[in-house]
C-alpha cells in the first residue's frame, strides 16, 4: 500500500512540471514587457488585463496552426528532435530543490523537501541533462533537410559542447567548496550570515566561478548575446526554421524552461537558495522565486541591451579566455579548501 | 521490488533492441542515435544497482559527449545510406570472415560468462562494501590510490591523442 508520502511525492512531480508550464509562459510575457519597457514602447496591452492573457492566446494560436514537414525531411528524427529537447527541458528541473524541508503542517510524520526528486549527485544529473539537451538541436538541424537548419544546429553544437566546459568546472569549483553533489546540501550551507549581516552566500566566496556559469549558461541556453543558433539576419531561425505549430512552441518552451533552470540552479549553487531574512524557513520558497525572478529578469535585460558577438568572437572567448579562467578558478578554489581546512 | 524488476526488463530491453538495431541499421545518423538510446538505457540499469553516480557518468561522458562527435562527424561528412552491396562481395570476404570468427568467439565467451556465473563459480568484482559504486568519495579514494599508476597513465593516453589530433589538424591549414 503506497503512503501519504508517496502520493505526495507524484503531486510534487505534477506541481513542478505545471510550474514550469507556467514559468515559461510568465516569461514569455516578462520578456515582451520588459523588451517593451526598455524600448519605451507599451508591450501587449489588449488580451486581459495589462495583456497578462497574451502568452494563453498565443498558446491557442500556435496549437491551431498547421503542422508543415520539409518535403525531404527526415520523417522519424524531424517529429523526435522537438521531443527531446523538451524532454531533456523538464527532466533538468526535476533534481532542483525550491524549498526547504516540510511536513506539510504536519500531514507527514518525515518531512520531505520540496523537489521532484532529491539525488544525492544532483549537480551532476543536472549537467549530464544539460549535455543530452544538445542532440534535440543538431537532430532537429540534420533532419529539415535545410541550409539554415543544418548550419543553426552546427552552430548551436559547437557552442554548446565549447560552453559546457567552463560551465561544468564552475559547477565543479562549488562542489569543492560545498564538498557535496548534493544541491540540497550545498544550499544548506549557505544559511546564517557573515559578521550579522553578510548573508553566507558561495557568491562571495566564488565570484569568478558565478560570473564563469552565467556566462555560459547564457551561451548553453542560445541566448542574446550568444543567441547565434537563431542569428536571423543570417540563419532565419537556425536549427528551428522549418518547424511550425506545437513543433515550434516545444523549441520555445525548451529554451524558457532551459533559462529557468539554470537560474534556479544558480541560485541554489551561489545565492543560498531559500534562505533569505525575514521569512521563515517554511516560507523559504518565496526567497527562491524572488532570486530565480531577478536572474530571469537580468536574462531579459541582457537580451535587449546587448548586440549579438561574431561567431568566431564566441568561439575564441569561449577557448582562450573563459577556460583558463574557470581553470584556475577551479586551482584557486581547491587551493584554499585545502589552505583553510574547508 | 516489483517495480525494480520491471524497470529491470524495460531498460535490459531497450538497451538489447537499441544496440542490436545500431549495427542493423543503414543509416549513420539513426546508429548513432540508436546507440544514445542504448547508452541511457545502460545508464537506468546503474540506477537500478544502487550507482547513481556511474549512471550519470555514463551519461555525461557517452551519450553526452562521445556521441555527440560522433553525431558531428556523421553530419558533416554527410554520410550516405549504406548502399545493398552488390558486385562487390570479393572485396568483403576476408574481413566477413575475420567478423564470423570473431562473433563466434564473442558468443563463446558470453556463454562461458554465463556457465560459470550460472554455477556461482564467477569473479563477480565487488568492493570493499556496497558503499564502494554509490559513493563519490569512495570511488575518488580507490581512483586515487589503488588505480592511481592506470588513472595517470590514462591521463598521458589521452593528452598524447590531443597533441596528436591537434598536430593532424594544423597540417592542413
Amino acid at each position: 500500500m503506497p503512503s501519504l508520502a508517496f502520493f505526495i511525492q507524484i503531486g510534487m512531480v505534477f506541481a513542478v512540471f505545471t510550474l514550469l508550464l507556467l514559468s515559461a509562459a510568465s516569461m514569455v510575457y516578462a520578456e515582451r514587457k520588459v523588451a517593451a519597457l526598455l524600448q519605451q514602447r507599451e508591450g501587449p496591452n489588449r488580451t486581459g488585463p495589462a495583456g497578462l492573457l497574451q502568452p494563453f492566446a498565443d498558446v491557442i494560436k500556435l496549437m491551431f496552426k498547421e503542422e508543415l514537414r520539409p518535403g525531404g525531411a527526415d520523417k522519424i528524427l524531424f517529429v523526435l528532435a522537438p521531443i527531446i529537447s523538451a524532454t531533456a527541458a523538464f527532466a533538468a528541473f526535476a533534481v532542483v530543490p525550491f524549498g526547504a524541508e516540510t511536513t506539510f503542517f504536519g500531514l507527514l510524520d518525515e518531512p520531505v523537501g520540496l523537489q521532484a526528486a532529491d539525488v544525492n549527485v544532483a549537480i551532476l544529473v543536472v549537467f549530464a541533462i544539460a549535455s543530452m539537451s544538445v542532440y534535440g538541436i543538431v537532430l532537429a538541424g540534420w533532419s529539415s533537410n535545410s541550409k539554415y537548419s543544418l548550419l543553426g544546429a552546427l552552430r548551436s553544437a559547437s557552442q554548446m559542447i565549447s560552453y559546457e566546459l567552463c560551465y561544468g568546472l564552475s559547477l565543479a569549483a562549488v562542489l569543492v567548496l560545498g564538498n557535496s553533489l548534493s544541491l540540497r546540501e550545498v544550499v544548506n550551507q549557505q544559511s546564517g550570515t557573515w559578521f550579522g549581516f553578510i548573508p553566507r552566500w558561495f557568491l562571495f566566496l566564488q565570484p569568478v566561478g558565478f560570473l564563469v556559469y552565467m556566462i555560459s549558461g547564457v551561451a548553453e541556453t542560445n541566448r542574446a548575446p550568444f543567441d547565434f543558433p537563431e542569428a536571423e539576419q543570417e540563419l532565419v531561425a537556425g536549427y528551428h526554421t522549418e518547424y511550425s505549430s506545437m513543433a515550434f512552441a516545444m523549441f520555445f518552451l525548451a529554451e524558457y524552461i532551459n533559462m529557468v533552470t539554470v537560474s534556479a540552479v544558480a541560485t541554489n549553487l551561489f545565492l543560498g537558495g531559500w534562505h533569505g531574512p525575514l521569512l521563515p524557513e517554511s516560507l523559504g520558497w518565496i526567497w527562491f522565486l524572488l532570486k530565480v525572478a531577478a536572474l530571469l529578469f537580468f536574462y531579459i535585460w541582457m537580451r535587449w541591451t546587448l548586440p549579438r558577438y561574431r561567431y568566431d568572437q564566441l568561439m575564441q572567448f569561449g577557448w582562450k579566455i573563459l577556460l583558463p579562467v574557470a581553470v584556475v578558478n577551479l586551482l584557486v578554489t581547491a587551493a584554499g579548501v585545502i589552505y583553510f581546512g574547508a | 521490488m516489483g517495480l525494480e524488476l520491471l524497470l529491470f526488463y524495460v531498460f535490459a530491453a531497450i538497451a538489447v533492441v537499441a544496440s542490436v538495431l545500431v549495427v542493423g541499421q543503414r543509416s549513420p545518423i539513426y546508429s548513432v542515435v540508436l546507440l544514445i538510446g542504448s547508452f541511457v538505457a545502460l545508464a537506468g540499469l546503474y540506477v537500478l544497482l544502487d550507482a547513481p553516480f556511474v549512471a550519470v557518468i555514463q551519461i555525461i561522458i557517452y551519450a553526452g559527449a562521445i556521441l555527440v562527435l560522433f553525431l558531428f562527424v556523421v553530419m558533416l561528412l554527410n554520410a550516405e545510406k549504406e548502399k545493398a552491396e552488390s558486385g562487390t562481395r570479393v572485396s568483403v570476404a576476408g574481413p566477413r570472415r575475420m567478423g564470423a570468427l570473431l562473433a563466434v568467439a564473442l558468443v563463446a565467451e558470453l556463454g562461458w560468462a554465463l556457465w560459470t556465473a550460472a554455477r556461482g563459480e564467477a569473479v563477480v568484482a565487488t568492493g570493499p562494501g556496497g558503499d564502494s559504486v554509490s559513493s563519490v568519495r569512495a570511488i575518488g579514494i580507490s581512483l586515487f590510490t589503488d588505480y592511481a599508476f592506470a588513472f595517470e597513465v590514462t591521463s598521458l593516453l589521452i593528452l598524447v591523442a590531443m597533441v596528436g589530433a591537434v598536430v593532424l589538424a594544423k597540417r592542413n591549414v
